[in-house]
């Protein structure tokens, strides 16, 4: 028994759309790399390149949406084919957000100072650093059909809530020393929060990939890490 | 949960030498309906045909085994055949109404066994079975035309009405729908979905998306045998069996 559709167009398909999430995955990793980047080094030069970048995801997304529909009306998938068209769906709609929170933190770099503080960057970076590894890990977790990974990016969210807090603590630890600092210290606590809405983003992302696979979403409520008061 | 209507245990059937069932093991609750799908000569029409022993006209037929409705033994050659088949009605892929007027197409079955004793009774078992078949409105002023002259998806209704008007338990549709067009085929669909209020429904069918939009049990079966029963729901979004999967995406068939 072959794996293969009857209607090879329709095989074509599914694959053009699973092809399509994973182009929009990886340009919006690349768009964070880009943007924790400019963060951190406070690269005024790259900003317009991420926002620009941007377009390009959006435009994935409409391109994808366009392909669900497709599918739906043509094919009615069933089983696997529904929870992958289904999946992609919801995919794309995180991709895109964590897209939006990138240009948002690019944004987010022109009143910077050159100076920030060592200690402070030191944890944006950390934090970053993370937020990158889970997104790269989700996708590969997607590509490869590997439920145990998208579980353990699904657990590791924790590790982002703690990591958050502690740069969160530094900003707000900076700002106290001088008043002067308000201004672009507000921005961190936006660019901070953002790393941590996007690494909610991916979190759903896994559960949708354990979704994908097994056919039942995960049970239980995530781990979550120390919790900044809103 | 429902209580189980029909239940066969290890259903063999055989024509001459060729086996079309084997060891089908298969529970229908009652006032549900249950779809029944897999690959063309599958033994899903073999299987409700047992059901109201419809195989019994064809001479080389064979069947052991258990089929029991209520918990009495169906297949007893001294069960009266005649008497099941008031209580375990069917429609075809094809209306077939009889040649004769709308009216008469539903008091057959009732005066035949005996139902309607006076004209005014057979009056009412018409108006009633046509309108529980949702046919009523649209013929009730031509009640003695043919109903050879009726639309496909009207014919298909009134054979219904006809299955009814015998006042079953059981319904049995083999591929009610594969004759009509999708305003038909909706039409029917709504009625199954009010029907089963009343009635335990079977029905075999090609198509997934029918299956899923009217049955609350899907049954998939594959060279005679069955290979996967379950919720509707969990069959078509995740399926337990590979071969099942395969099948509803159309990977095989």
């Amino acid at each position: 028994m072959s794996n293969e559709h009857t209607v090879k167009s329709y095989e074509e398909e599914l694959q053009y759309l699973k092809d399509s999430v994973i182009k929009m995955g990886s340009l919006t990793e690349s768009q964070m790399v880009d943007s924790i980047d400019a963060v951190i080094k406070v690269d005024k030069d790259s900003i317009d390149k991420i926002i620009k970048s941007d377009d390009e995801i959006n435009k994935f997304r409409s391109k994808i949406d366009t392909q669900i529909m497709n599918l739906l009306v043509k094919r009615a998938p069933m089983a696997i084919d529904l929870r992958e068209t289904i999946s992609s769906l919801k995919i794309s709609q995180d991709l895109e957000r964590i897209g939006d929170l990138s240009k948002s933190n690019a944004k987010k770099v022109k009143p910077l100072p050159i100076d920030l503080p060592e200690e402070l960057v030191g944890n944006l970076k950390r934090l970053g650093d993370l937020v990158i590894k889970q997104l790269n890990d989700v996708l590969d977790s997607y590509i490869n059909k590997n439920f145990d990974k998208a579980k353990e990016v699904w657990e590791k969210d924790e590790q982002v809530d703690d990591l958050t807090y502690i740069a969160m603590e530094s900003v707000i630890d900076f700002l106290s020393k001088d008043k002067k600092n308000l201004d672009f210290s507000t921005h961190l606590i936006f660019v901070t929060k953002n790393l941590e809405r996007a690494g909610d983003h991916i979190t759903n992302i896994a559960e949708i990939v354990c979704f994908l696979i097994k056919g039942e979403y995960l049970k239980g409520s995530r781990p979550k890490g120390k919790v900044i008061k809103e | 949960m429902s209580d189980i209507k029909i239940k066969s245990k290890n259903l063999n059937v055989y024509y001459g030498d060729k086996q079309a069932l084997f060891d089908v093991n298969l529970d229908l609750n009652e006032k549900e309906v249950t779809a029944l799908i897999g690959p063309s000569g599958c033994g899903k029409s073999t299987f409700i045909r047992c059901i109201n022993r419809m195989n019994d006209v064809i001479d080389i037929c064979k069947v052991t085994g258990n089929i029991e409705i209520d918990g009495i033994e169906i297949n007893d050659s001294n069960l009266d055949v005649v008497s099941l088949r008031e209580r375990v009605g069917m429609v075809f892929q094809k209306p077939n109404p009889f040649p004769k007027s709308i009216y008469d197409n539903i008091s057959y079955g009732p005066k035949i066994h005996g139902k309607g004793e006076t004209k005014n009774e057979l009056d009412e078992i018409v108006e009633k079975s046509l309108k529980k078949a949702a046919l009523w409105e649209e013929v009730k002023d031509r009640l003695n035309e043919p109903g050879t002259g009726l639309s496909g998806g009207q014919q298909q209704r009134l054979c219904i009405a006809r299955a009814i008007s015998v006042n079953p338990e059981v319904i049995l549709m083999d591929e009610p729908c594969s004759a009509l067009d999708p305003i038909a085929t909706a039409k029917i669909e709504e009625l199954i979905d009010e029907l089963k209020k009343t009635y335990t429904i079977v029905i075999v069918t090609h198509s997934m998306a029918q299956a899923v939009r009217v049955s609350q049990k899907t049954g998939f079966f594959h060279l005679g045998k069955i290979i996967e029963v379950g919720k509707t729901e969990k069959i078509f979004k995740n399926p337990d069996n590979k071969m099942t999967q395969d099948y509803i995406t159309g990977r095989f068939g």
